[in-house]
């Protein structure tokens, strides 16, 4: 346990004195915001309504999917992992640590986004702060699987990072984080039904914000369902070796994540 | 004979079709340096990661005071300590947070002394991505003895070293003999080996070629001694003189050079023969066959079998 202490303290740390993970964390995020957020804000006033889930939502995506795997991959490759396996450190820290200190860096993003929102750009505050938490939780743990399975599953990072904007462009078009998701076509909803985004967005304005309706169950029902398979085929698939080729047979079934998102697009909810 | 403190009975290891290590069998006692020799290639590091734990045999047995490395890895971290050949530890983490960092996953307590004794005491707040590749050899070895292992495995250990840390570390390897604990080397510097070992297997081709002490590999060889002899006039190099029981063999850098089965006998005469000549002595050396000679030797007798 105090190792773990140890090892979760120095990763925060490096995590403040390392200038490329302060400016993924902080800056661009921050940037971003100041950015969209007022422009959207003047543009559409029904962006006010979105502002808060859609910018902390945002800067979820940019340190889980983009930042995350790239530090998992390049501790794998170079070597990293190696040391840490000969000292006997788990797989279980090295794959849960990193997701922990991101999760306090976002937890502050997150607040300075959801004060200077209602402050600066008239967004609409919270119906539940508590329902907001938890929304805000579980979106981070879904985007915390997918960016730790994709580090696992990833050969190099050039291979994470085509992965990680895979998902993470769309999501911005059509997963209802810029416009809401009733606007778009009715075909594109249900191509929107296969982003994390999607449902993320349903859950935390239903969790979070007024007037949004009842629960969506069955969004809820899947980042649950991809929380649980994302880390649990992150730890199966986990390999502490760099890979002198291309990624292992096993990498491939990394590609199970997608069944719950593939099913609600399936069913259409 | 005891099972010793490492012991490898019948070790094969594949990569694919391609057989990496050979059926090999060798025991290391406790408070022995024990050197894998052999040029890149030969299954030195396989035989190492095996026992390490970090690659997993296809047939033989592995027993590092008597756990298997290959299925009791959790009891095996305390006990060994090792420097890999190819590793690294995060770039931002400094070398007070590293020694920190493992001491606290060995259950023990900081060692201070060690950065101090490696020469790392001005480096403490440096990044390790910052350090020159020395210093980084030098902080991946102190970590790998924090815990005090009884059994340290260093791969290629002063690979990129100056002469100074290689001395430093050739100290420290016999510093943790006396301790008690046992060192297993993987290298292809002969003279390292041949300088540091109690006992030494040949790694060729993932079989080993010969085993045993220096000394008792290097005697195996060609038992002739090499006379090397340079005089101010040089008549030795201008007359190709023979002398009893000593073979000419040429010239190298100045020197006359002679291979001798008897070199009390020749070298008698050839001081005797420079005397009468009147050719002052400049240099006169005897040396026995170093164990690079030998692996030379038996390296060509490999590859002529292997021709043949």
């Amino acid at each position: 346990m105090k190792a773990f202490v140890h090892h979760l303290a120095y990763d925060f740390k490096t995590g403040i004195r390392d200038r490329s993970k302060l400016f993924m964390f902080y800056l661009f995020t921050m940037v971003f915001f100041a950015l969209v957020g007022g422009m959207m804000a003047s543009v559409n006033p029904g962006f006010k309504q979105l502002m808060l889930p859609a910018m902390v939502l945002f800067a979820f995506m940019c340190s889980a999917l983009l930042n995350l795997p790239t530090f998992l991959v390049g501790a794998r490759e170079t070597g990293v992992f190696r040391s840490y396996r000969i000292n006997g450190v788990p797989a279980a820290s090295i794959l849960s640590i990193p997701v922990l200190t991101i999760g306090v860096h976002m937890a502050v993003v997150a607040v300075i986004i959801s004060v200077a929102g209602v402050r600066l750009y008239g967004g609409v505050a919270p119906q539940s702060i508590g329902g907001f938490i938890l929304a805000g939780l579980l979106i981070y743990a879904v985007y915390a699987g997918i960016g730790t399975l994709i580090g696992v599953a990833a050969g190099n990072n050039t291979a994470s990072t085509l992965i990680g904007q895979l998902i993470y462009i769309p999501s911005i078009i059509l997963g209802g984080i810029t416009v809401p998701l009733s606007i778009l076509p009715s075909g594109m909803q249900k191509v929107a039904l296969l982003l994390p985004a999607t449902h993320c967005m349903k859950v935390f304005m239903a969790m979070g914000m007024p007037g949004s309706g009842g629960m969506p169950w069955i969004s809820l029902a899947v980042l649950a369902s991809s929380v649980v398979i994302t880390f649990t085929l992150a730890a199966l698939l986990f390999e502490w070796d760099a890979r002198a080729s291309a990624p292992s047979r096993k990498a491939w079934a990394a590609l199970l994540a997608i069944v719950p998102f593939a099913v609600s697009a399936f069913v259409g909810a | 004979m005891s099972e010793g403190m490492v012991s490898v009975q019948g070790f094969r290891k594949c990569y694919g079709q391609t057989v990496a290590v050979k059926d090999i069998s060798f025991t290391v006692q406790k408070g022995e340096i024990f050197a894998l020799l052999g040029p890149n290639g030969s299954g030195k590091t396989t035989t190492l990661e095996s026992l390490e734990g970090i690659r997993r045999p296809d047939a033989g047995s592995l027993r590092i005071a008597g756990i298997d490395p290959t299925h009791q890895s959790r009891r095996l971290r305390n006990l060994i300590g090792v420097q890999l050949q190819t590793s690294a530890l995060p770039a931002a983490m400094t070398v007070e947070e590293a020694m920190l960092f493992f001491c606290s996953y060995h259950g023990v307590p900081v060692r201070n002394d060690l950065i101090e004794r490696l020469g790392l005491g001005q480096k403490r707040g440096t990044q390790y991505g910052k350090l020159s590749v020395g210093l980084q050899r030098r902080l991946a070895l102190a970590i790998a003895i924090a815990h005090d292992p009884a059994v340290v495995f260093l791969d290629e250990p002063t690979a990129g070293l100056d002469v100074q840390s290689r001395a430093d570390l050739h100290a420290l390897a016999r510093e943790l003999r006396e301790k008690g604990a046992t060192v297993i080397l993987a290298t292809h510097d002969m003279a390292e080996a041949e300088k540091l070992a109690d006992s030494v297997a040949i790694l060729l081709r993932g079989e080993i070629a010969a085993m045993g002490s220096p000394r008792q590999i290097t005697a195996a060889g060609d038992r002739r001694t090499r006379i090397s002899v340079s005089t101010e006039a040089g008549r030795l190099l201008e007359e190709k003189m023979a002398f009893p029981s000593a073979i000419p063999q040429g010239r190298t850098d100045g020197y006359a050079v002679y291979l001798s089965d008897n070199p009390g006998k020749s070298v008698g005469a050839i001081l005797t023969w420079l005397d009468q000549e009147g050719d002052p002595l400049i240099d006169l050396r005897v040396e026995r066959p170093s164990l690079e000679e030998r692996f030379l030797e038996i390296t060509s007798d490999q590859k002529q079998g292997a021709l043949q």
